[in-house]
């Protein structure tokens, strides 16, 4: 976990690469580039790079997209997939609409 | 105003449900939990987000492997149908479209319905939400036409909807085994089926039955690009070298109007995160899981995880699971003794280690033994086209030559799987006190030819050959789970183990019957010398019957 948050480590220019318009966040429409720009603006974390852009935040909660912005950001940040922690779990799990919500029994 | 609060607070708190038990997931392991701890005496519900219980059971239209006690030769969905009659004679109470959507302290819960969020307390939770499937990233992945291989199993098993005509599926375990065969079931056609591995993941009797219809298998190849401006229309896979990186100038181009991933699961353990569970990364059960003792129990007393979601395995061992967290619940709250639940625990146990062993158990993963446990080699051929060669299948001890009518097994690898033993009345397989040793022929045993061997295994592994039929021919008793079903007097063709066309064949015999659980039994003749090659019928084209 140290290595991750050591922000003096240098982790390089950022290149661009062929497939950066491939949509990684389906649900937010995020690129693989835009996730990788992120992480060079300094976003070194998930729940960062989530509150940044979104990504994971859409209608199906990262179910699809979160292994693979992990994958992304981990590389990009040149650390082990699994040192990255995930994003923080918090209610509600599932997407609910407001009047839903706001209706408690 | 005092007041006031602290009336509404007594009144929030009297109307809150409470439950002795409360399992979140209505699939194997959670209905199996459920009813454990209602068999104990509990008060359970059972929460799931879906219109219909039962987890995935109810896509699986495969006979499942393993032994009597573990439900071998059921097809997946009667699995479900028991579930739900004993969690419903035991008293659960099962609620339909109502998500779990926060676990909080003192085990509180909160579950999205139709229209409102209701509060509920559990004395003790079992989260057993299961997993969700992995994707890869390609260009062109987010074309319609580019599905999960669980969305197609869906759409085909639960609505009776084709997912596409001609399909490329990607990944080589069981998940992309057994999904490409239904898809074969369900008239598509699947053109290929692409693995990064250079290895074929799962059960090489489920890629033999793929082969034998003339499925290609793609061992090290990725899928580079889905083709299509708004739909897939197409797709390119490439090889890949050792770091599974494509390899130019090796692109092979589909024509395919649906790409099927299978490139496994994911541990859906969210609220196990939320609910303050300690939480490991562990590549090897599949993602983020919680930290479980032998019986489930995460860090958080009374809070447990059953199944897929505390590391991927099968529907199998996720039931057994289920009970496992059950009866230690049930021993948390005091509703059974400590004797009695240890008790149940030796058995439960018991039965986990029957299902974890041979050559795909939990713990080698990834490392396929070069010879079976009888000392055999196992088929490189099979690991990397899917099918054993005419040369190589005589090595293994089902596989005999006899006199007259007798069963040939092609089984090769060691999997927990015996229901061949029992099939046969006159005892004629033996797969022995080892469960997952393979089965030998007795030489001296009389086969009948009632069939019963051959639609029992799960693995359709399993033929009759009488090599003696007449002067001229050999008949092939072969199982066969496709519609229209040929008629007696049909002429076709019989395709080999690799789907190669071998000669033309005649339908002499068609037999269908309760007992065989929908896999036909067809019987072919064919030149003698196509007796031990001989292992798939295919009808002539309609046009060509016609004609």
């Amino acid at each position: 976990m140290n290595e991750v948050n050591d922000r003096s480590r240098d982790i390089g220019e950022f290149v661009p690469q062929a497939d950066d318009d491939m949509i990684i966040c389906r649900c937010e429409e995020i690129t693989k580039g835009e996730i990788r720009r992120a992480v060079h603006d300094g976003m070194w974390t998930i729940t960062e790079i989530r509150r940044f852009l979104r990504c994971g935040m859409g209608l199906c909660q990262g179910q699809t997209c979160a292994r693979l912005v992990k994958d992304i950001a981990a590389r990009e940040c040149g650390v082990p997939y699994s040192s990255l922690e995930p994003a923080t779990s918090r209610a509600p799990m599932r997407a609910a609409e407001m009047k839903i919500l706001a209706n408690e029994k | 105003m005092y007041r006031h609060s602290t009336a509404s607070a007594q009144r929030t708190v009297a109307v809150m449900k409470r439950y002795d038990l409360i399992v979140v997931g209505a699939g194997p392991s959670g209905l199996s939990a459920a009813t454990e701890a209602a068999e104990s005496g509990m008060k359970v519900v059972v929460f799931d987000e879906n219109s219909r219980p039962g987890g995935q059971l109810f896509k699986q239209i495969h006979k499942f492997f393993g032994s009597k006690e573990h439900h071998a030769k059921v097809r997946g969905f009667h699995i479900g149908e028991e579930l739900l009659r004993e969690a419903a004679a035991a008293g659960v109470e099962v609620e339909l479209d109502a998500a779990v959507i926060g676990i909080y302290e003192n085990k509180e819960i909160t579950v999205r319905k139709a229209e409102h969020i209701e509060h509920l307390k559990g004395d003790t939770i079992i989260v057993a939400t299961g997993a969700s499937e992995n994707m890869v990233p390609f260009e062109g992945w987010d074309l319609p036409g580019v599905i999960g291989a669980g969305a197609a199993q869906t759409m085909m098993n639960l609505h009776g909807v084709k997912p596409g005509q001609r399909i490329l599926m990607l990944g080589s375990g069981n998940v992309g085994l057994v999904v490409s065969f239904q898809l074969l079931q369900a008239g598509c056609e699947v053109v290929a089926l692409a693995d990064a591995a250079p290895t074929i993941g799962g059960y090489g009797v489920h890629a033999s039955k793929l082969a034998r219809c003339g499925v290609p298998f793609y061992l090290s190849h990725t899928i580079t690009k889905a083709e299509g401006s708004d739909r897939v229309t197409g797709a390119a896979i490439s090889e890949v070298d050792d770091k599974f990186r494509p390899i130019k100038g090796t692109e092979e181009h589909f024509d395919v109007d649906t790409i099927c991933i299978a490139v496994g699961l994911s541990p859906m353990s969210q609220l196990l995160k939320m609910s303050g569970c300690r939480m490991s990364d562990d590549p090897k059960r599949g993602g983020q899981v919680p930290d479980v003792d032998e019986y489930g129990e995460t860090s958080v007393t009374g809070i447990f995880a059953a199944g897929d979601v505390s590391g991927i395995e099968e529907a199998s061992s996720a039931m057994i699971e289920g009970r496992i967290a059950g009866a230690r619940a049930a021993l948390r709250m005091g509703f059974i003794s400590a004797e009695e639940e240890s008790a149940r625990q030796k058995s439960f146990s018991a039965d986990l280690a029957g299902l974890r062993r041979g050559m795909f158990a939990p713990g080698s993963k990834g490392r396929m033994p070069e010879k079976t446990e009888e000392g055999l080699d196992i088929s490189v051929n099979l690991l990397t086209k899917g099918y054993l060669s005419d040369d190589e299948v005589t090595k293994y001890p089902g596989v005999v030559k006899k006199k007259g009518l007798h069963p040939v097994i092609e089984c090769s690898q060691n999997i927990p799987c015996d229901p061949c033993q029992d099939a046969c009345r006159f005892n004629c397989i033996k797969v022995g006190n080892d469960i997952t040793l393979l089965p030998q022929v007795d030489m001296g045993s009389e086969c009948t030819g009632c069939g019963m061997c051959v639609a029992s295994c799960s693995g359709q592994a399993i033929f009759l050959v009488n090599e003696d039929y007449d002067d001229r021919s050999a008949s092939v008793t072969l199982p066969y789970e496709f519609l229209p079903l040929p008629r007696t007097g049909d002429s076709g063709f019989a395709r080999g183990r690799s789907g190669e066309r071998l000669c033309t064949a005649e339908v002499i015999d068609v037999k269908t019957s309760p007992a065989y659980d929908k896999t036909n039994l067809l019987t072919i003749r064919v030149p003698k010398d196509m007796a031990m090659k001989a292992r798939f019928y295919e009808p002539l084209p309609a046009r060509e019957a016609d004609a």
